[in-house]
């Protein structure tokens, strides 16, 4: 049951109010409009190229609700289909990973190539008297694959804009952070576990610099994280009420990186440790940030983008974890569950004792185990419980947090962005956004028609 | 074949599993000491939990992946690749400070949480280190309905030191491949 629906999705959200409808996160009706106009629509990521590195490796993913096999056929080239056999539609693939030469559906063992094609019909002679046109019965592919410096993402939609273009400057951005350290590949070994919540609430958090104050009080109190953060950083997280150091970056159709930025002082402490300065101790964040001073990673990452700490998002559902090097998925399972998949990445050319670092961190900071994810899940949960009431839905969700403010900045080349204090901007701006794309009828009219961060954000 | 089979310590001799009143005696202080242990964590007791682990454990939880019958060698990731836990004795300990903190939310209000810890085999000995693999069946009920089950099998070294035992290694292989609770906020 949902209250009568809006005439247009725009009108679930109060942008001169900074405040969002509850239904969003929870309405049946809302949830199936979405499986079609935003994931089927979407780029979504499927894994990275260093998991499938040679012919006939596979990894199954997700394209909203429906299973892909990513593969690479035996020219090499990326393929994602439906997981799902053209005769009776059985998946054609069960294991999560592995190397195929082929696959082969269980149910009556129609045989399709890695590249997607029919090539085996039991009885065709026989029972099909060769009359069935194979040619047409292919698994069914998606739109476009196409991978930006290893990370593949696969559309099932064939009108959309290559993906360079959709990612735009904060969506290669965001993924530079990882790819900008070298030769980057992941980590056997992707977590995965299902939250009772809807899969906006979580990427919601992504951009959440208020909750860990009192979300991970506990970790920060038994000791898990302020001695391994550049100091800012850590205050930034511990008290973000004061402070100014907060960057917003906005990127068409969605994407936005958001969080600290690296001051003056950490940015100085970098070049003394560079420098081998021996009056300061790095810790193994600040380590991890060093390879920022490399003036390629500068060119890739810009000036902007090289002084962001800040989380980039990869609309609809990919979630870039600067600090420990990962990307997060969060993959929708009906209006109430999510599930969350980590990917970790470690540079191949590391030494084994910092790769092992960059592991132990990752595992221990984030994934249902890790310090900080643990006390998220259920306060996710309770959240979506608390749109599904007729009653609660009547009252909107709150957005106001420095809603005054006046400073968009809008460069003449790069993102449009907002320097200010701890925010909400993200997140409203990943709703409006997800109006545009709810609203949108094809590629062609989103392209025409999407809000742009001056429509939403006042300009100083 | 469903086992993992690293090693991760230097293995142990073998035992012969004969009805020997060394063996029954053994097997009794071990069996007594898993339910004990299971017993101090569905109380609450983290700091007396924690006091049986050694100070150079390694608590340690692979992820497990669905793959094919040609694969199942790798269907659990390995030491140094990517885990649900790998923890050290200082990482528990933090986990176990956690829960003190007054802000542990996962776990606060406190879990109602019931540990079956059966099918108990020792498998190899020395003097003074035993490997035991148990199966543990973690059952945990939370607020007014949320449940979640954990099933799987653990691979234990245990030591004796100073008379007692203490765990010097547990690696916990899980049945799941996406765990179905929402967090890991639990000990096994
Ligand atoms: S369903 Fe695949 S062959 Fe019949
Ligand atoms: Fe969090």
């Amino acid at each position: 049951m949902e209250p009568k629906a809006k005439n247009r999705f725009v009108d679930y959200l109060n942008i001169d109010d900074h405040t969002v409808d509850r239904v969003i996160f929870s309405g049946d009706e809302l949830y199936k409009t979405e499986q079609k106009k935003i994931f089927a629509r979407g780029w979504n990521f499927m894994c990275h190229e260093s998991q499938i590195p040679k012919p006939g490796d596979f990894f199954l993913n997700y394209i909203g609700e429906e299973s892909v096999i990513a593969t690479r056929d035996r020219t090499g080239k990326l393929q994602v289909f439906l997981n799902s056999c053209r005769h009776r539609g059985n998946a054609v693939c069960r294991a999560e990973m592995g190397n195929a030469r082929a696959f082969l559906c269980t149910y009556h063992g129609w045989t399709y190539g890695l590249d997607g094609k029919l090539t085996g019909v039991p009885g065709f002679r026989e029972l099909y008297q060769e009359k069935i046109n194979r040619d047409e019965w292919g698994l069914i592919p998606a739109g476009k694959v196409q991978s930006y410096r290893g990370f593949v993402f696969a559309t099932m939609d064939p009108e959309a804009p290559d993906l360079e273009e959709y990612l735009g400057d904060v969506g290669r951005t965001g993924l530079n952070f990882i790819a900008s350290q070298g030769d980057m590949v992941v980590v056997e070994g992707v977590q995965k576990n299902r939250l009772e919540c809807n899969w906006k609430i979580v990427v919601d958090n992504t951009f959440d610099w208020y909750h860990a104050q009192i979300s991970h009080a506990s970790a920060f109190m038994s000791g898990a994280f302020p001695r391994s953060l550049p100091d800012d950083t850590a205050n930034e997280l511990l008290h973000p009420f004061g402070s100014k150091q907060q960057r917003v970056l906005f990127g068409d159709y969605g994407h936005a990186i958001s969080g600290p930025r690296l001051t003056d002082a950490v940015w100085d402490g970098l070049q003394r440790i560079a420098a081998r300065d021996e009056s300061i101790v790095p810790s193994p964040v600040m380590n991890s940030l060093l390879w920022r001073l490399d003036p390629r990673a500068g060119e890739e990452l810009g000036e902007i983008g090289t002084r962001s700490l800040g989380h980039p998002h990869i609309f609809p559902n990919l979630f870039v974890s600067t600090i420990t090097n990962q990307v997060a998925l969060r993959l929708p399972k009906g209006p109430n569950e999510t599930e969350l998949w980590w990917f970790t990445f470690v540079n191949k050319d590391w030494p084994d004792e910092v790769k092992a670092g960059a592991i132990s961190l990752a595992t221990r900071v984030f994934g249902p185990a890790g310090m900080l994810e643990q006390d998220d899940g259920e306060n996710w949960e309770m959240s979506t419980s608390g749109t599904r009431g007729l009653i609660a839905r009547e009252y909107p969700l709150n957005y106001q947090m420095d809603a005054e403010t006046t400073n968009l900045t809008v460069p003449e080349v790069g993102a449009p962005y907002i320097d200010t204090l701890v925010n909400e901007h993200a997140q409203l701006w990943t709703y409006r956004a997800w109006a545009d794309w709810m609203s949108a009828e094809s590629w062609e009219e989103l392209k025409q028609n999407h809000a742009t961060p001056q429509d939403v954000f006042k300009s100083a | 074949m469903f086992e993992n089979n690293d090693q991760l310590l230097p293995p142990l001799p073998a035992v012969v599993t004969e009805p020997t009143l060394e063996h029954m005696l053994r097997h009794f202080e071990v069996e007594q000491f898993l339910i004990e242990e299971a017993a101090l964590l569905d109380q609450g007791k983290f700091q007396d939990w924690l006091a049986l682990f050694a100070e150079d454990v390694r608590y340690w939880m692979p992820i497990r992946r669905t793959m094919t019958t040609k694969d199942t060698a790798r269907q659990f990731t390995r030491p140094g690749q990517m885990a649900f836990i790998d923890d050290d004795h200082a990482m528990l300990a933090m986990r176990v400070r956690r829960l003190k903190t007054g802000y542990a939310w996962a776990e606060d209000p406190p879990s109602r949480v019931r540990r079956l810890v059966t099918n108990i085999r020792i498998t190899a000995a020395t003097e003074d280190e035993i490997e035991v693999h148990s199966n543990f069946y973690t059952h945990r009920v939370r607020l007014e309905k949320e449940e979640d089950t954990w099933v799987g099998h653990r691979q234990d070294r245990l030591r004796r030191v100073d008379g007692a035992l203490k765990i010097r290694q547990r690696a916990i292989f899980i049945e799941s491949t996406v765990l179905q609770s929402p967090n890991l906020s639990n000990f096994f």
